[in-house]
Parts: structure tokens; C-alpha cells; sequence
């Protein structure tokens, strides 16, 4: 067996350059096909991780999926918003854990405010029911005080106690100047929309919004902002809020609740119904490419039996030689297949090197260009059934020239 | 003196087809003696030598090397003895390129009994036989064969049949690339190396001079009754 081995490693390296252009094609073939894996998982993590905090989602009446991707991604806007005393009559429901609003509409820089209450920090759970921590400082004390997440801080260079203005509406050129805001806590990367927020209290839009009507500031003359009381400051409108219920039981009561209330059109979305929805339009795209890969992965091993069978031919002196030696038909068979095990072999260690190091310059790439947050786990246990399948199917598709090789030496002597 | 090879009856076909057919009703060659047997080309030298190392198996008739039928045997036996009692010299030597000449010369011992005792000796064995043809340690013990000479070669190819002390050597016309000085220091070589060990040797050729190397001759068409 050892000397098997040995003869194949010697009779491939005597074949460098064909043997080398295989290993090149099945190692891309594996890169390609765990990088798209990895991506395709990650996109998921990063997606459904930000569903873990609540049950049902309220806002107004609109798509759902739109609401979900506004209210859990801050992707997209709302188009209406939803009252106060609605937020407040739903609230009243005794089958109510606990709700939290959420107010969207202003921007700075890049990055979307959004204002919440204190209770959001405390209940927003990701991927394994991890909470939120903050890198610095803490929660906002004053109503003028911010808390920003790790990209934010990341990329406009940061620090606690830097002054902030905050835009009106996205991507506006009219600034909220009058009410610089303090930050006053970064948060820890999360890997969640929430590392690209700058989160304040609903006071603190209230009282930024007091002189504003439609879009536009009265241009009256200002007031400063001591003189709110905190009568003035109460929110006359919410953009959703997040609700968590006593037990899940009641979901579908709760949901059919809202959707009947009379006073206002108002939605219940379910978001890990709604995200299975919208996920199942993005698999579409996963599946495909996950199945070119896996053609790709196809035509390497066609490769691998290829040049195997090219070569039989002016190895059949080769083989004949070690058949007179002592070598039986069946010995000449393993031989073939040691050499596709050790050429699938190398390419399985080449790609996963390969694709570590990848991963170390395009992980980061990912997280800031796409907001697709992956974490370097070293070798998970499907990517090694992944391997082995590999190696199993290089070594079952080498059979057929290897049986070749087989008949070939039952006659082939001097 | 008793038979090294002994062949009665022996009838042989490419896959039943009637287009080859080698009948061969009696042939026997002494322990020891050194055999030569003439043929044209195609009249199946080739062929009765992979009979008689048991690379193909007769339709009927009985070999008997060493006082074995090596027709009854099953394939796997068949490979067995033929690595313990058969050298065999190639046409053109056929050596492998992308092994050591030590490891080619030591081929035969790997699909033995090359275990770890007897390894050192077959090592020390290699390396003494080829002083002998004159290789030295250097030559033997390059990465690569492909950088030998004809000459070289010829040892190299007569150390592997020799190596595994065989009982009976089998060359197929080794000597038709050579020029007639190759031919000359392979054939003084062959009939050392056969000496010393003690081995009986045939070897198949169509070229009827080499006769005055070899203790007897015999011509495969006369004996044979192919067609
Ligand atoms: N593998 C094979 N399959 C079928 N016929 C073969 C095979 N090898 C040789 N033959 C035929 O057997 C005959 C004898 O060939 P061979 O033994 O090689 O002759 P020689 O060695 O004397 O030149 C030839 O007619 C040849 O065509
Ligand atoms: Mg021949």
C-alpha cells in the first residue's frame, strides 16, 4: 500500500503540469462553490438575525414586505405613519409583554436616525439571543443625546462626546443645525442593521420636528430647546413598533386585532413569516448559482477523469511493467484511484487554505459594502461532509478509467 | 539435470479468434542453460513468453517451471510466483522514468516480501550487484531515471530481473535498438550476471546471430504450429 502510494505521488509528479492544471480546476471549483455557500449563509444570518427580538410588527397599512424591511432593516420608507393614540390603545392589550415604538424619517450622513425608547436597547436580541452591548458609554441621559452604532462610529471616525447633526429626511441638504446631539454610547458590532444607526429618543425627533411642517423648517424664530416641557415632547406619531407577547399563542388573535382596528389603518405583520416569504424570492438567485457551482465542481471531476484516461494510454507500458512484477489487475486499479484520491486530496487542502484566505480579505469587504456580517469560523462540520463527498465522487468517477486500466493489464505483459 | 521449463500441448488463441493461433506440443529447456529462440516477427515470441509468466492463460496444455504447473494456478498465484521466480527484461528496457534507477532496480522486491528484515539485504544486494556492472552508488541513487544512458539502462534492466532471485529469466528481444557495441556489453553482461546467480535464461530474438552466446537455440516457427 505504501509503496502504491508512493508510485502514484512519483508517477504524478513526474506529470506535473497536467496533474497541476487539475488540482488548479477542482481547487477553484471548491473555492467557488464554499465561498457561494458561506455568502448564501451568511446573507441568511445577517437577514434573519434581527428577527429574534419580537413577535408581530405594527405599522400602517402597506406592503408587508415593505414594512418589515423598513421596520427590521431600515431599508426603504414608510409611507405613513402611525398615531400615537393607536400605539397607545394597542399597548393596552393584557396579551402584551411588552411594545416598543420606532420612528424613522431622518438621516445623517449615510446612515438613518432612528428614535426609540430606552426599552429597545434592553430587549433587541440577534442571532443567538445575544443582546445588545455597548463598546463605549452608555444610554442617552438628555433628551439631546445619541447612541451610535459600530460602523457609524467605524466609519465617520467617532469618538464619545462628539457633537452631531442630524439631517431632515434621507439624503437632505436641510440640517437639524439648531440641535447638535452629543454622542453618548457606541454600540458593539453586531453584525445587525443596527451598526449603521444613530439611534436617539422619540423626545429628542419630537422636539427636532417642533418647527417643522411638510418638509420645511418656519422660518419663525427659533426656540431653545429648554423650554420643552415634557408635555410638548410626547410623540404625535410612531413609524411601527415591535411587539412581544406573553405567549406565542395568541399571535394570530393579536395580528387579526390590529388588522380589524377602526380607528386607523393599521398592519400586523408576523416577521419570520414575512422573511420566510422574502427569502424564498432570494433563494431563487442562491439556488441557481449554488447549482452552476456545483456544475462547475462536475465539469472539474469530467477534468480529473480526462486526463486519467489520456494517460492510460502511454502508461501501458508502465503498467505492464509493474504487472510483471508482481502486480495483479486489481493492484493497477487501486493504483489509478490513489492517484485521483491524492490529486482530490491536494485540491481539497489548496481550497480550504485558498479559501481562508479569502475569506480574510473579502469578509470585511462584504461587511461594509453589503452590511453582510460573517463571522470566520475555521471548518464547520458540513463543509467537511462537503469534503468527503468530494473526495468519494473523484474517487467513484476515477473507477471508470481505472477499470479501463484493468482490462488493459489482464493482457498487457512483456 | 532436471527441467527448468517445461511446456506440453500447449494451444493459445487472442480471445478464441482464429486469426493467431500458437500450438506448441513440446518444449523444455534445462536448469541453467541459456536459451535462445528465433522468430520472425509476429510469429507470437511475445506471446509465449507472457504464457509462460503467467500474464495469459492458455486454452489448453500445461507449463511447468520449477517443477510447478503454473497453468493450474489462480490469477493471484499466478502473480505471486511470477514476482518471486521470473525476471523479465523488456524490449527497449522500460524503465521507469520517474522513479530512481535503485528503485526500478528494486521493483520486484516491492510487490514481495519486502519486509523489514530483508529489506537492508536487498538494498545491500542492489548496490553490490550494480558495482558489479559497474553503477555506482551516485548513478543509482538520482531522482529521476530519465537522465540515463543506453548503456546505463541495459544494467538497470538486467539488475531488476536479477534482483529478486528469480528462478528463470525471460528477455523479449532486448537487444533489437542497440548497436552492435550495446548489443555486445549486453549480452557479456546477461551471460555474467546469469552465471553467477546461477538462473536459467530465454531469451526471443529474430536475430540468429547472437546464437554463439547461448548454450542452445531453438526457432519458434518449427516447433510451433501457428498459423
Ligand atoms: N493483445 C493482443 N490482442 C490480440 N492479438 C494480439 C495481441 N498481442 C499480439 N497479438 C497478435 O499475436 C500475434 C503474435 O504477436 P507477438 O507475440 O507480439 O509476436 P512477436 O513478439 O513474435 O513479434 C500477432 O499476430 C499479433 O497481432
Ligand atoms: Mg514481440
Amino acid at each position: 500500500m505504501k509503496i502504491l502510494i508512493n508510485l502514484a505521488y512519483q508517477s504524478l509528479l513526474s506529470r506535473k503540469i497536467t496533474v497541476f492544471l487539475t488540482i488548479i480546476s477542482l481547487t477553484v471549483s471548491i473555492v467557488l462553490f464554499l465561498s457561494i455557500d458561506t455568502l448564501r449563509l451568511g446573507a441568511k444570518k445577517s437577514f434573519f438575525g434581527n428577527v429574534k427580538s419580537g413577535d408581530i410588527i405594527l405599522g400602517s397599512r402597506s406592503g408587508e414586505i415593505q414594512l418589515l424591511l423598513y421596520s427590521l432593516f431600515q431599508i426603504g420608507s414608510p409611507t405613513n405613519n402611525i398615531s400615537w393614540e393607536s400605539f397607545q390603545e394597542i399597548s393596552k392589550k393584557p396579551e402584551i409583554d411588552w411594545i416598543i415604538p420606532i420612528s424613522l424619517g431622518d438621516s445623517h450622513k449615510q446612515f438613518r436616525v432612528m428614535g426609540t425608547t430606552k426599552e429597545y436597547f434592553d430587549r433587541f436580541s440577534y442571532r443567538k439571543n445575544q443582546k445588545l452591548k455597548y463598546q463605549e458609554g452608555t444610554y442617552f441621559e438628555n433628551t439631546f443625546d445619541v447612541v451610535i452604532g459600530n460602523d457609524v462610529a467605524k466609519m465617520l471616525n467617532y469618538k464619545l462626546e462628539d457633537s452631531i447633526i442630524i439631517a431632515h429626511g434621507i439624503a437632505s441638504q436641510s440640517l437639524h443645525d439648531e440641535f447638535p446631539f452629543k454622542i453618548k454610547g457606541i454600540l458593539n458590532k453586531t453584525g445587525t442593521s443596527i451598526d449603521r444607526l444613530v439611534l436617539v429618543s422619540l423626545e429628542a425627533l419630537e422636539a427636532i420636528h417642533k418647527d417643522w411642517k411638510t418638509g420645511s423648517k418656519i422660518p419663525t424664530k427659533i426656540n431653545s430647546k429648554k423650554n420643552y416641557t415634557e408635555q410638548d415632547l410626547i410623540p404625535k406619531e410612531i413609524t411601527a413598533a415591535i411587539i412581544k407577547l406573553k405567549s406565542p399563542i395568541t399571535i394570530f388573535k393579536i395580528q387579526r386585532e390590529i388588522n380589524d382596528y377602526e380607528f386607523e389603518p393599521l398592519q400586523a405583520i408576523i416577521p419570520g413569516i414575512v422573511l420566510t416569504k422574502l427569502w424564498q424570492v432570494v433563494s431563487v438567485t442562491e439556488n441557481i448559482m449554488l447549482s452552476i457551482s456545483a456544475m462547475v465542481i462536475v465539469s472539474a471531476l469530467i477534468g480529473l477523469i480526462a486526463i486519467l484516461y489520456s494517460t492510460l494510454n502511454n502508461r501501458r507500458k508502465e503498467m505492464a511493467l509493474l504487472r510483471i512484477v508482481g502486480a495483479s489487475p486489481k493492484t493497477i486499479f487501486s493504483l489509478l484511484l490513489i492517484e485521483a484520491l491524492i490529486i482530490s486530496f491536494l485540491s481539497i487542502i489548496i481550497a480550504i487554505l485558498f479559501s481562508q484566505f479569502l475569506n480574510l480579505i473579502l469578509f470585511p469587504i462584504l461587511d461594509q459594502k453589503f452590511g453582510i456580517y460573517l463571522e470566520n469560523k475555521f471548518l464547520l462540520l458540513k463543509d467537511l461532509y462537503f469534503f468527503v463527498i468530494i473526495l468519494f465522487t473523484s474517487v467513484f468517477v476515477s473507477i471508470f478509467p481505472a477499470l479501463q486500466a484493468y482490462k488493459n493489464s489482464i493482457n498487457d505483459g512483456i | 539435470m532436471s527441467n527448468a521449463l517445461e511446456i506440453n500441448n500447449l494451444l493459445f488463441k487472442w480471445n478464441n479468434e482464429d486469426n493467431f493461433l500458437l500450438k506448441i506440443n513440446k518444449l523444455s529447456i534445462k536448469n541453467n542453460n541459456k536459451v535462445i529462440m528465433f522468430g520472425e516477427s509476429g510469429s507470437g515470441k511475445s506471446t509465449l513468453l507472457n504464457l509462460i509468466s503467467g500474464i495469459l492463460s492458455p486454452i489448453s496444455g500445461t507449463i511447468i517451471i520449477k517443477n510447478k504447473k503454473i497453468t493450474q494456478f489462480t490469477p493471484n498465484k499466478k502473480d505471486a510466483f511470477r514476482a518471486n521466480n521470473i525476471g523479465v527484461i523488456f524490449q527497449q528496457f522500460n524503465i521507469l522514468d520517474y522513479i530512481s534507477p535503485l528503485q526500478n532496480i528494486l521493483l520486484p522486491c516491492f510487490f514481495t516480501n519486502f519486509k523489514k528484515k530483508n529489506k537492508k539485504y536487498f538494498y545491500d544486494r542492489a548496490f553490490e550487484l550494480a558495482h558489479k556492472l559497474g553503477l555506482n552508488k551516485n548513478i543509482l541513487l538520482q531522482t529521476n531515471s530519465n537522465k540515463l544512458s543506453v548503456g546505463q539502462k541495459q544494467r538497470v534492466a538486467i539488475l531488476r530481473s536479477v534482483i529478486n532471485k528469480p528462478f528463470l529469466i525471460l528477455a523479449d528481444e532486448p537487444t533489437s535498438a542497440l548497436d552492435n557495441k550495446n548489443k555486445e556489453n549486453f549480452l557479456d553482461l546477461l551471460m555474467t550476471i546469469c552465471e553467477t546467480e546461477k538462473v536459467t535464461l530465454l531469451m526471443v530474438s529474430h536475430d540468429t546471430s547472437l546464437k554463439k552466446y547461448f548454450n542452445s537455440f531453438i526457432n519458434l516457427e518449427k516447433i510451433s504450429h501457428s498459423k
